[in-house]
């Protein structure tokens, strides 16, 4: 992969130049950032390596015509949700109906959760490891073994013998559960 | 391990490396680099389905000569519209400069005959 000599300019600069002087060149520069993650959520719903190329093709086209038309803040999710919706659109077989682009998504920011905003980090501790043994045994050995013991997906898949699948649900639905039991939204 | 407790919960809204996404696609990450990229998907569904789709292609190497290409047909659609913008731009401006010739004309025409007239 070629090294992008813009790569110290960040989205939501590129955004806000474009927003300026509405020139596309700023979005010559963004968009090829998600086209390979684009393509793989395309091939993900579509299933299809030919309908999946032409869905970024339209979903480019899509963004450049009308990324005008509203004020994104947070273009990663903003261009996540154009594309899932895209793609249910043609798996639906409506390719005439306009879906509506306006952002309302809050995005996960980093550190969100911080720690010496909530309780003492002990209390904390001792919350986590009784939330922890309120997740079912799966949950729990997934949550351990991946985070605690820090193995990859596939090293939890082997040493639990679950699917890789299944490990990355449990720990999808682990997570949430645990945000849910600690009081964290 | 108290830090890996508390960093459960913790959100890492990290953008994806494109290189890094196709080597965790082809194994190449060590243990510890894969961990840490599945600790970014389970906190990016852009990211992580992503990883379901590209997996699905037949030839690993396909998603990058795919992406390569799609960049290149936009960078040419983007010239295209650079070039209509342009073209209209130029249009404009030629009637702008059109109108204010011919209102100046109009106005020594009327000037010269109102001389005339009154000469």
């Amino acid at each position: 992969m070629k090294s992008d000599k813009y790569n110290h300019i960040t989205d939501a600069e590129l955004l806000q130049n474009f927003y300026k002087d509405r020139d596309n060149k700023w979005l010559g520069i963004l968009l090829p950032r998600y086209t390979l993650l684009l393509l793989g959520v395309c091939m993900k719903y579509l299933k299809n390596e030919e309908d999946a190329r032409d869905c970024v093709q339209q979903i480019f086209l899509k963004v450049i015509n009308e990324l005008h038309k509203y004020k994104v803040d947070y273009f990663k999710s903003w261009i996540y949700m154009i594309a899932k919706n895209h793609c249910l659109m043609k798996l639906r077989g409506n390719k005439n109906a306009s879906v509506e682009l306006n952002e309302k998504i809050i995005p996960a920011v980093e550190g969100q959760t911080d720690k010496t905003d909530l309780v003492e980090k002990e209390t904390l501790l001792m919350k986590m490891q009784q939330a922890i043994k309120q997740l079912n045994p799966e949950q729990q050995e997934c949550v351990n073994l991946f985070y605690l013991q820090k193995k990859s997906y596939s090293e939890v898949s082997e040493i639990t013998g679950l699917t890789m699948l299944q490990v990355k649900s449990h720990l999808q639905n682990g997570k949430r559960n645990l945000k849910l039991l600690m009081g964290i939204s | 391990m108290s830090d890996e407790l508390l960093n459960i919960l913790s959100n890492s809204n990290k953008d994806i490396d494109n290189q890094k996404l196709m080597d965790y696609l082809s194994n190449k990450l060590s243990v510890e680099e894969k961990h840490e990229f599945e600790k970014i998907l389970l906190d990016s569904d852009l990211a992580s389905d992503a990883i379901d789709g590209l997996n699905e292609f037949k030839n690993k190497k396909d998603p990058v000569a795919f992406a390569e290409q799609l960049n290149r047909n936009l960078q040419k659609q983007l010239e295209k519209k650079k070039g209509i913008r342009e073209k209209r731009r130029f249009k404009d401006i030629t009637w702008l400069y059109f109108t204010i010739v011919l209102i100046i004309v109009i106005i020594l025409i009327a000037f010269f005959v109102i001389f005339k007239f009154l000469g």
